[in-house]
């Protein structure tokens, strides 16, 4: 067990894009238990991904099965993936995000509402699962993560998108 | 270190953005937050700063006179001793979309409402859309709602008063999610 320092905004870790876990070897099997001990140590998170732990690697933990508001949807509990790819997506959800890595800022992010999902799991076993709503986002935020990409290259304003196409 | 609110006015064009900060970034100034838009025809400028070497507009209002023959109204506020701050706000947020034909009052009724029940308005926009025979109203407003405060309720104050303005109002909370 290893909580681990979760890096913040502007360590150039954050930008980039990770590689997948070739050989699931001890290595990748310590990196999902320190993702999972680091995420339940901080308390409010729902989700972390390797490159927040300065580890490179395609890997991210996400559960929302202990938060007020995830709790109360349908959800897959805790979730360990390796090499996780989003293979379909529909709908659109505005949320309003908040990053461990970017503290102090929240903003308004767009979300695909529905996914399916497809990794690796702590087992080695291949997983496809779809998540909706709250546990899609959280999915979602997660795997930009692994691309180099944080909440903050998808925020948008919705006032600001709403009065642009109003204006002539 | 003391900080100032700077809010600069004018008829919008290119250039106003750089030709302000070019001022701040010569004077060795900061820019802690700030808010700029058009309104209107204006471009409207409200920006937080400070300088660790400046404690009083005095020492720096002149620098902006170039502004001023420009066309562009400046004005400065000293803030009083962490009013830099931005408030730890908790609750649940809220957004709260008000369309309509254009009538008198439509933002005084619901701030009122809100104000009323001491909840806080975090953002708000309005804009006038639509055809000149037929404008419509546009607000749209986020607001914190305090710990004994349900959305259920705030869509019910919203309900009746969409009846009363004869106006389109929607409510929906804004889920805040910590990753």
């Amino acid at each position: 067990m290893a909580v681990r320092e979760v890096l913040i905004y502007p360590d150039s870790r954050l930008k980039e894009n990770c590689a997948p876990i070739v050989s699931f070897d001890e290595s990748a099997e310590q990196l999902l238990q320190d993702l999972v001990d680091t995420m339940v140590d901080a308390g409010h998170s729902v989700g972390i991904a390797a490159p927040q732990l300065g580890d490179l690697r395609r890997a991210a933990v996400v559960d929302v099965s202990k938060s007020k508001l995830g709790k109360k949807q349908e959800n897959h509990g805790l979730l360990q993936m390796v090499n996780p790819e989003i293979i379909e997506k529909e709908g659109s959800q505005i949320v309003r995000e908040g990053c461990m890595s970017v503290p102090e800022y929240t903003g308004n992010v767009t979300r695909y509402e529905s996914i399916v999902v497809q990794f690796l799991d702590q087992n080695q076993q291949l997983q496809v699962i779809r998540s909706e709503g709250f546990e899609a986002i959280a999915i979602q935020h997660e795997l930009d993560h692994l691309d180099g990409f944080l909440f903050l290259d998808r925020v948008s304003s919705l006032k600001t998108d709403l009065f642009r196409r109003k204006q002539k | 270190m003391q900080h100032f609110a700077l809010t600069i006015i004018g008829r919008d064009r290119p250039g106003i953005v750089s030709q302000v900060t070019k001022i701040l970034f010569q004077g060795g100034f900061n820019i802690a937050d700030s808010s700029c838009s058009i309104l209107g025809g204006q471009f409207s400028m409200i920006l937080i700063i400070s300088n660790p070497a400046i404690s009083t507009t005095e020492e720096f209002s002149d620098t902006f006179k170039p502004l001023e023959e420009s066309n562009l109204s400046v004005y400065i506020r000293t803030l009083k001793p962490g009013g830099e701050i931005r408030p730890e706000l908790e609750g649940e947020l809220c957004m709260i979309s008000v369309y309509g034909a254009d009538k008198p009052g439509i933002v005084y009724q619901v701030a009122k409402e809100l104000g009323d029940r001491n909840i806080n308005i975090t953002d708000l926009n309005t804009k006038l859309v639509g055809e000149k025979q037929t404008p419509v109203y546009v607000m749209m407003l986020e607001a914190m709602l305090p710990e004994n405060t349900e959305i259920e309720e705030v869509e019910i104050w919203m309900k009746e008063l969409k009846q009363r303005l004869q106006v389109d109002i929607s409510v929906r909370s804004l889920v805040v999610m910590e990753l």
